[in-house]
């Protein structure tokens, strides 16, 4: 049997985990803001109203302004079922992953017709801890909080509200039957983040939806490289 | 879960540097951890363990060294040590503050077992 004489050796790294996969993301950031499509990742726990609040912001838009969806869910097509009828959709299904991946993110980018889109939403997994780890390449990270869950959520979620640019409040016609405050979670909220943007807003009355809209119209003009018409 | 996919991120960076090396094994991967990383530190060790096993690295010993979160305030422009993980000026009490450390995960060494007449050859 041959024998090898070895020695041992330390290689200082000294470099993030993600680094490559962030990189990545960068780069794909870089193509979106030429191509002046403003990425939102929406990230929130399950059942806050990203869906609703998507087909709210649909809606709102109708013949104004062409945004796309790439939906992401552990198992079914249902989320991507009820978008559908209203702007290109692709379903991004990870099979019981809790977060998703740029990977994933980028095989869905292929299937999506994305000409004359200026909005490109991504509905993440509901989970206020996996997705707060990874850059799928979005401009604007927006954390999604219902009225029925503890106006307390983001400070107990530390690291997604600090990575978040915006708080949306979604259920506010349920404020009278619930104890929550809204000012309660947006000054938790901006003790982490005090730059967070935040609004209130009801997405089957459409109550607040507007300034919702305004406000990623105003930060695709701030973000991305508008074409000339 | 999200540790699992971030220990295979770190096995292929270790798995890199293996053969950049020209290495036979590693024996060790110390990597940094912040607590407000959002990475379990057990959860980690669990993942490496059950990744090793499809791996091509042999089975170095993980070291893990925990971070204290140190943050940097925008108004008072001083740097403190936070206790626990309260995002606040421990000087000025403002809560504009910059994490210099505490939320990384980062790969600081590996230990690698390399062939005598390669570790010249390697710079």
């Amino acid at each position: 049997m041959n024998t090898v004489d070895t020695v041992s050796k330390t290689v200082v790294i000294n470099r993030d985990v993600l680094s490559e996969k962030k990189r990545r993301a960068a780069e794909l950031r870089q193509q979106f803001t030429e191509r002046g499509i403003l990425v939102v990742n929406l990230v929130s726990s399950p059942g806050s109203g990203k869906t609703s609040l998507l087909e709210a912001t649909a809606k709102c838009w109708q013949g104004q302004h062409k945004m796309a969806v790439l939906v992401g869910d552990l198992a079914t097509e249902r989320d991507a079922e009820r978008l559908r009828p209203l702007v290109p959709v692709e379903q991004l299904t990870t099979g019981g992953a809790c977060h998703l991946e740029l990977s994933l993110v980028e095989k869905g980018l292929a299937k999506l017709p994305l000409d004359d889109v200026e909005f490109l939403f991504i509905e993440n997994i509901g989970n206020l801890v996996c997705p707060a780890s990874h850059d799928l390449a979005e401009h604007l990270r927006v954390s999604v909080l219902s009225t029925t869950e503890g106006d307390d959520k983001p400070g107990k979620y530390p690291k997604m509200y600090r990575t978040s640019d915006a708080l949306v409040i979604t259920k506010t016609d349920l404020l009278p039957y619930v104890p929550f405050s809204t000012e309660d979670a947006i000054a938790d909220a901006r003790t982490i983040q005090p730059e967070l943007s935040a609004f209130e807003l009801c997405s089957l009355t459409g109550d607040g939806v507007s300034q919702w809209c305004d406000f990623l119209v105003q930060a695709r003009r701030r973000t991305v490289c508008i074409p000339a018409a | 879960m999200h540790e699992k996919s971030l220990v295979q991120s770190l096995l292929k960076q270790v798995e890199a540097i293996m053969r950049e090396h020209h290495a036979v094994s590693v024996q060790a991967v110390t990597v940094e951890i912040g607590p407000l990383s959002g990475v379990e530190s057990l959860l980690v060790e669990d993942a490496f363990s059950e990744l090793l096993l499809n791996s091509q690295i042999g089975r170095p010993s993980l070291n893990i060294q925990a971070v204290d979160l140190t943050i940097r305030c925008r108004d008072c422009e001083q740097a403190s040590s936070s206790p626990g993980l309260t995002l606040k000026c421990q000087l000025c009490g403002s809560n504009k503050v910059q994490i210099t450390h505490g939320d990384e995960f980062r790969l600081m060494d590996v230990s690698l077992q390399i062939p005598a007449e390669s570790e010249n050859s390697v710079t």
